[in-house]
């Protein structure tokens, strides 16, 4: 299978040397090549793991954390925001 | 070709918060207008080593928006990761759902012009509000508050089955009258409870095949909806007729300026990577529960405004608003049950008086003392000629505030309209010594003074004088003259 690494590369965020582009490609197509021997789920029943099944959560309040204890690591905070770069959407 | 040639073609993806108390992965409280950044915690604030565990609630709010879209529910279902960077998202991804939606292939009838229209619901899914991003031209960056973050969302996407801006705008109010009846969502707009992104297209009339489409993210009013379809239809159509081709693209919809641009083409449009969400099982809602659920999905507006009008003979304007809320048409329907007085007048005073006092004093009619009794006990005394109408009023101010007898309000308020004919009488002679003029028009022909003689009479008898009654006597006594 082709990866286009440049591609992933961009789509994750990740500087990627030029000269490690072929590296990456071997070592992802392998990885992929190896998830196309998993089998294949027949249906939506089979997600199920019935002996060990997801609790869900009641819809109870229970206190949110202190803002400052929230913002201690943040790099820049005003007014209680926490700056971000700039976005323009 | 004219506009007229063309077809316009709308699907929509609505967006609505959901009222629970609690966010949808985390325990913190779901409410907005909070201090910023004070509705938060590790994680929803995207922390590394947290775990997210699903609120029940949201499930069960958004099985019953299934319902009441007669939607499939798929009972096995599962969770996903939507990927993409932003910082409005502190994790970088949103858990939503992708193959498996909670609910699917459903639709929702809507009323155009009294006629039901059936718009096909492709789907209804659950996922997680993304945080709030504040900009000021004057900073060199942008500032952000989670306090939205994690707040709980379903997703309602609709089939391309909408055909106009109009039918667009009332497809939009239908679902958020929904969603207040099932009291699954506050649906306040203007507090961006529910936001939609519109799709739309042009295409020949008779035309089968759609044309290509544009989306417009996030618009955030009902007239917005109406005016972002409005001016991008006559866009494409402009293009087209211009010997032009539609690109398929993201334009963002500025509403203060009544225009659009362009946001991401094509060529750039998000690849989202979706895959299942590790940090949470697919999980199971029993068959029982479903059901359960079902069961107490009340009847819905467009429902109870076709039995207004079958069954009531109401107008289908006059229906259709009772019908569009919840406590209003259940304390009617109540009224109408008790079957003491005539249904239309227990409909005219509901979306007349009354609604004009709730109205403005922000209230529901839980919030006052008015009780199905009491109303229907005034308006038995208006069809009795007990009051009049203007008296009624009175009534009705006084058995909104307190749980108090309308017999009694008409006594103690000497409220009761006088029929007794030899009262009326001397009110009918005084007003025509005082009005020669207006005898003199009557005798020239102008018989539609009696109007303003009898209207005389009224204010001379303080509201009090059957108007009925004085008109009778006030045609005999003019005639002989």
């Amino acid at each position: 299978m082709e990866i286009d690494v440049r591609r992933v590369a961009k789509l994750a965020m990740l500087e990627i040397p030029e000269d490690e582009v072929e590296k990456y490609e071997k070592e992802l197509s392998r990885i992929v090549a190896m998830t196309e021997h998993l089998p294949e789920v027949e249906n939506a029943k089979t997600l199920i793991d019935t002996e060990n099944k997801m609790q869900l959560r009641e819809d109870v309040v229970e206190p949110s954390y202190p803002r400052d204890a929230m913002l201690k690591n943040v790099p820049q905070a005003i007014a209680g925001c926490i700056v971000v770069p700039k976005t323009v959407e | 070709m004219n506009r007229e040639d063309y077809e316009v073609i709308v699907g929509l993806e609505v967006h609505a918060e959901l009222c629970t108390e609690t966010k949808i992965f985390c325990s913190c409280k779901n409410a907005f207008g909070a201090e910023v950044n004070t509705l938060c915690c590790p994680v929803c604030m995207g922390m590394p080593g947290t775990l997210p565990m699903l609120n029940k609630q949201v499930v069960d709010y958004a099985i019953k928006m299934g319902h009441a879209l007669n939607c499939k529910i798929n009972r096995v279902t599962k969770t996903d990761r939507k990927n993409y960077f932003y910082p409005d998202l502190p994790k970088a991804y949103q858990i939503s759902q992708f193959d498996i939606p909670l609910c699917e292939n459903g639709s929702i009838d809507i009323l155009m012009d009294g006629q039901v229209r059936r718009i096909g619901i492709t789907r209804i899914h659950i996922e997680e509000d993304a945080g709030k991003l504040i900009r000021d031209d004057s900073f060199d960056g942008t500032l952000a508050d989670y306090n939205r973050c994690g707040v709980p969302l379903i997703e309602i996407v609709s089939e391309p089955d909408l055909r106009s801006a109009e039918e667009a705008k009332m497809y939009m109010e239908a679902i958020t009258n929904i969603l207040l009846y099932l009291g699954i969502s506050d649906a306040k707009m203007q507090e961006g409870s529910v936001r939609a992104d519109v799709n739309v297209s042009v295409r020949p009339r008779g035309q089968t095949k759609f044309g290509t489409r544009t989306e417009m993210k996030n618009v955030n009013s009902f007239g917005a909806v109406y005016r972002a379809i409005q001016y991008e239809a006559n866009r494409q159509i402009e293009v087209l007729e211009n010997g032009g081709v539609i690109e398929q693209e993201t334009r963002r919809w500025d509403d203060a300026k009544g225009v659009n641009f362009v946001l991401r083409t094509k060529e750039d449009a998000q690849d989202y990577r979706y895959f299942p969400e590790p940090d949470l099982l697919a999980f199971e809602v029993s068959e029982a529960h479903v059901q359960e659920l079902k069961d107490s999905i009340p009847e819905l507006p467009v429902a109870k405004t076709l039995r207004y009008v079958k069954d009531y003979k109401l107008q289908p304007v006059d229906a259709e608003l009772l019908a569009s809320n919840r406590a209003r048409s259940e304390f009617f329907d109540s009224c109408v049950k008790l079957g003491k007085c005539d249904t239309k007048l227990i409909c005219n005073w509901m979306i007349g008086d009354i609604a004009k006092i709730l109205n403005e004093r922000r209230i529901e009619i839980d919030d006052t003392a008015l009780t199905k009794e009491n109303l229907t006990e005034m308006i038995t005394l208006i069809e009795k000629g007990t009051i009049s109408n203007t008296a009624a009023k009175t009534v009705l101010d006084c058995i909104i505030e307190k749980d108090v007898a309308p017999q009694e309000v008409v006594k103690e308020k000497g409220l009761a309209q006088i029929s007794d004919s030899s009262a009326l009488e001397a009110i009918v002679q005084e007003v025509l010594a005082n009005n020669p003029k207006a005898i003199a028009d009557y005798k020239s022909g102008k018989t539609n003074v009696v109007g303003f003689l009898v209207g005389q009479c009224m204010k001379a008898s303080k509201g009090q004088g059957n108007p009925a009654i004085l008109r009778e006597m006030m045609l005999k006594a003019i005639d002989t003259l």
